[in-house]
């Protein structure tokens, strides 16, 4: 797991190529990112990244979209798009003996999508019904709520559903104008992992997509958006059988690698597992919640770290005043260096156990490639966590633990009282 | 159904399979290329083991565990493992309660004794039950505001009537508020016995060190205790179509759930041919429903379907989210298909794509020690571990004819439990 033989290199085109040889089993995953998403979308046309890799794999100028279901079901294999704030990837996975055909698939879904007008209409209604699922789940409506309130304007603060208004405007032009803009060899990292030679893969690659060219045109940047913080307390009222509860404050993104990497060990403290400190004191201790716990995402701009829980309603005051408590507790204490030390320990071992499998694998090198990391951050990370002192941990909780947002959903005569 | 269970299968089995004198099961397999060991503790005391009216107590004593032995304080286990870097879960079901931990091949020789100790020797404090009983009700509360979880569980009570599978492996808050620490101390000394246990060992420890490790931590077991007994109540037999519908505040979308139990693993072989059955009506976008319902006439927002193997009853579920109006028309639709299975054998091209497809989903899904050790623990404790790896080859065996077959027999257009979901 630690110290996989990596290769990276540029081809003539301007694609980069991480390869990673594991001959565990007779498996090769491929993870294709390419610098588009949420950061990229302007405000009117939130969710074309997302409606845009709905319809990828419904069609290109060579196949129809059964074309390629049969072709990628046919052989096993499992093929998919996703998008997120930071990226846009196609994901692969497939037996050994499979990869070149699926990959070439692949090189045909990214190049030549033809987004029928029939498929881009189809994925609509299903996005539309999706953005209104999304109502019936109690957290995410809180979670919603909370991103609302911390990222007003910004493309961190909506799902990547984009809303009803944006996505009913959107046409097949737009698609196409956007994948024309996004989508060209030199904005494209391609980062694979498995049975394979890593100079067969590279060459593999090169064959497959080395007579892609990028455009003349300069690759646009992505706005920078700018944020103004507002903290303040934000309630939905709805009857529940529990309250969810959560605490938000702005943080720092990964690229603040000084300040990123204490923050991380502090969630890690908060939140990770069932020796974390909000399950030892909320839920083990207080009996408070079942599901109790902080996050903090990586994030190329500014991040948001949330401590959070699912509470019986009479409980939603004593929720609140708990969460708020830890985190000005780290504000502060100094914490035993043996809470350092363990925190650490499990930070480490956690990012060890999530590098297991091919797709794990594919999927790190090539995202610290495509958020500007680079892959040498797989190890910048690990030696900078090994080097967080006590009184980093209390700096850091000092600099963004200050006036948190809150979201507090529950029944009305539980949450509408909460002070705070 | 007789031919179809009938033939032995010889894959080779990567693990070797060790019995204890104290009867003791350790399964173990060596992956020398990784530094991670997963332990995984498979106990057959899931919630079809609970006494009548004790139930929810398989699920609040996986909680307890945790809470350590006369040895372990609370919590000192989950610092160990995790402070190493290590981590541990626990999930219970209706036929097994399962441990595991995934830790650095090196920490494993500290951290196997403390988690055997809280697993055999739970000590079940009043103080501590108390505690975790709130915790319990607040996991419970958590599913009550969980569409889909509710949607389930109606589902399983209109399959399985009031047979054990049909419970709520929670159980309600009320029962867990019933439930006492020498209840549940009782329970476990039946239950978490030698006999009844599988420790599967996967990862980067050889053969000799594991068995010696394990031997040492799973030496001694409780005093054994003896449950009140518990009636069987026979699995109903669907002979008509059973229909429940439930309406649900602030739902934004309907559900159509559509059951059919079949026979557990004795049958192994009509598992593995629902399994496949349920590939080939939505799995993925080439399969009939996916392709009829969404794609083409496009009168569902999605449709799923899944096949469980289980120890007395299997289940294959479909499911559907769609508008409301379009319920009666999409269960129509379903059933055209399942008809057109009991008449029309499969084209050699879908089958082909099923077996592609479910071999190629057990090669992605067996890449990490975890994920074989659960495989193995799984099997051993519904049937035997063997059976695992025989699934491929099984796979292989299957023609359209026997396919048709067990849809007539299993998958009937007229004879299954439905239950539907709309908003108020």
């Amino acid at each position: 797991m630690s110290a996989q033989p990596l290769t990276q290199t540029r081809l003539a085109n301007g694609i980069t190529v991480i390869a990673v040889e594991n001959n565990a089993a007779d498996i090769v995953a491929a993870r294709c990112f390419l610098r588009a998403g949420g950061r990229w979308e302007t405000p009117g046309q939130r969710g074309i990244s997302h409606l845009l890799s709905a319809v990828m794999t419904k069609g290109t100028t060579t196949f129809s979209s059964a074309d390629i279901a049969d072709q990628v079901e046919s052989t096993g294999a499992n093929m998919g798009t996703d998008v997120s704030a930071d990226y846009f990837v196609l994901s692969l996975k497939t037996v050994t003996a499979d990869f070149p055909n699926l990959l070439r698939l692949a090189a045909d879904l990214l190049r030549s999508p033809s987004f029928p007008t029939a498929e881009v209409q189809l994925e609509r209604q299903l996005t539309l019904q999706n953005i209104r699922a999304q109502q019936e789940r109690p957290f995410s409506l809180a979670f919603q709520q909370l991103r609302t309130a911390m990222y007003a304007g910004h493309p961190y603060g909506g799902s990547m559903l984009g809303t009803p208004e944006t996505i009913q405007a959107l046409t097949p032009a737009d698609l196409h104008a956007y994948h024309h803009t996004y989508f060209r060899p030199d904005n494209l990292v391609i980062s694979l992992c498995g049975r394979i030679v890593r100079q067969d893969a590279i060459a593999l690659v090169d064959a497959i997509f080395g007579d892609w060219t990028a455009p003349a045109a300069a690759l646009p940047l992505p706005p920078i958006p700018t944020l103004t913080p507002q903290p303040g307390c934000h309630i939905i009222p709805q009857d529940t059988q529990q309250s969810i509860v959560m605490l938000g404050y702005a943080a720092p993104s990964v690229h603040n690698t000084t300040d990123y990497v204490p923050l991380k060990v502090i969630n890690t403290y908060l939140g990770s597992g069932l020796s974390s400190r909000l399950f030892v004191e909320l839920r083990e201790k207080q009996g408070l919640a079942y599901d109790v716990s902080a996050f903090y995402p990586t994030r190329y701009h500014q991040s948001q770290f949330v401590a959070y829980m699912g509470t019986a309603p009479e409980n939603t005051q004593i929720a609140v005043d708990c969460l708020h408590r830890e985190l000005k507790r780290l504000c502060e204490v100094v914490l035993d260096p043996e809470d350092l030390q363990a925190s650490k320990n499990k930070l480490l071992g956690q990012y060890a156990l999530g590098k297991q499998t091919n797709a794990e694998i594919a999927q790190l090198f090539g995202w610290y490639q495509i958020i500007d990391l680079g892959v040498d951050f797989d190890q910048q990370f690990q030696d900078a966590v090994n080097a967080v002192t006590l009184e980093d941990l209390q700096t850091i909780a000092q600099r963004y633990f200050t006036t948190p947002y809150l979201s507090i959903l529950g029944p009305a005569t539980h949450v509408s009282t909460v002070i705070f | 159904m007789q031919q179809l269970s009938a033939p032995q299968t010889h894959s080779a089995f990567p693990a070797d399979v060790i019995r204890l004198p104290n009867g003791l099961t350790i399964i173990h397999q060596h992956l020398p290329a990784t530094p991670v060991v997963a332990v995984d503790v498979w106990v057959k005391a899931g919630a079809t083991t609970e006494p009548d009216s004790w139930h929810g107590m398989a699920h609040f004593l996986e909680h307890m565990v945790f809470k350590g032995s006369d040895q372990v304080a609370p919590g000192e286990f989950d610092w160990i493992i995790e402070a190493s870097g290590g981590a541990t879960n626990a999930a219970t079901s209706h036929d097994y309660a399962h441990f595991f931990i995934t830790t650095a091949a090196q920490y494993l020789p500290q951290t196997l004794p403390y988690f055997a100790d809280i697993l055999l020797h739970a000590v079940i404090d009043d103080t501590e039950f108390g505690r975790e009983m709130d915790v319990v009700i607040e996991e419970i509360r958590g599913c009550q505001d969980d569409p889909d979880w509710l949607g389930f569980q109606a589902l399983c009570e209109t399959v399985y009537g009031d047979s054990p599978y049909g419970r709520s492996i929670l159980g309600t808050e009320a029962q867990v508020r019933e439930r006492s620490p020498q209840q549940m101390r009782c329970f476990h000394r039946t239950h978490y016995q030698p006999e009844n246990m599988t420790v599967v060992i996967v990862g980067g420890v050889e053969r000799e060190t594991a068995i010696a490790l394990i031997s040492e931590a799973f030496g001694s077991f409780a005093v054994r205790s003896e449950c009140p007994p518990l009636t069987t109540q026979p699995l109903p037999h669907l002979e008509k179509i059973t229909r429940t519908e439930l309406r649900l505040p602030r739902l934004e979308q309907a559900r159509l759930l559509l059951a059919w139990t079949a026979p557990g693993v004795d049958l192994m072989d009509v598992g593995i041919g629902l399994d496949m059955l349920s590939v080939l009506l939505a799995g993925g976008r080439s399969s009939r429903l996916v392709r009829d319902l969404r794609e083409e006439a496009q009168c569902v927002w999605d449709v799923g379907s899944e096949f469980s193997l289980q120890k007395n009853a299997s289940i294959l579920t479909i499911n559907a989210w769609l508008d409301d109006a379009q319920l009666p028309d999409v269960e129509a639709m379903i059933q055209d298909h399942l008809h057109h299975l009991q008449t029309t054998p499969m084209s050699r091209a879908e089958l082909n794509r099923i077996k592609r497809l479910l071999c190629n989903d057990y090669a992605f899904s067996t890449e990490t020690p975890a994920q074989l050790a659960g495989l193995y623990g799984y099997y051993n404790t519904i049937a035997q571990a063997e059976l695992a790896v025989t699934y491929a080859e099984r796979i292989q065996r299957m023609t359209p004819d026997i396919l048709q077959q067990i849809a007539q027999d299993y998958l009937k257009p007229d004879c299954y439990a439905v239950t539907v979901m709309r908003s108020l």
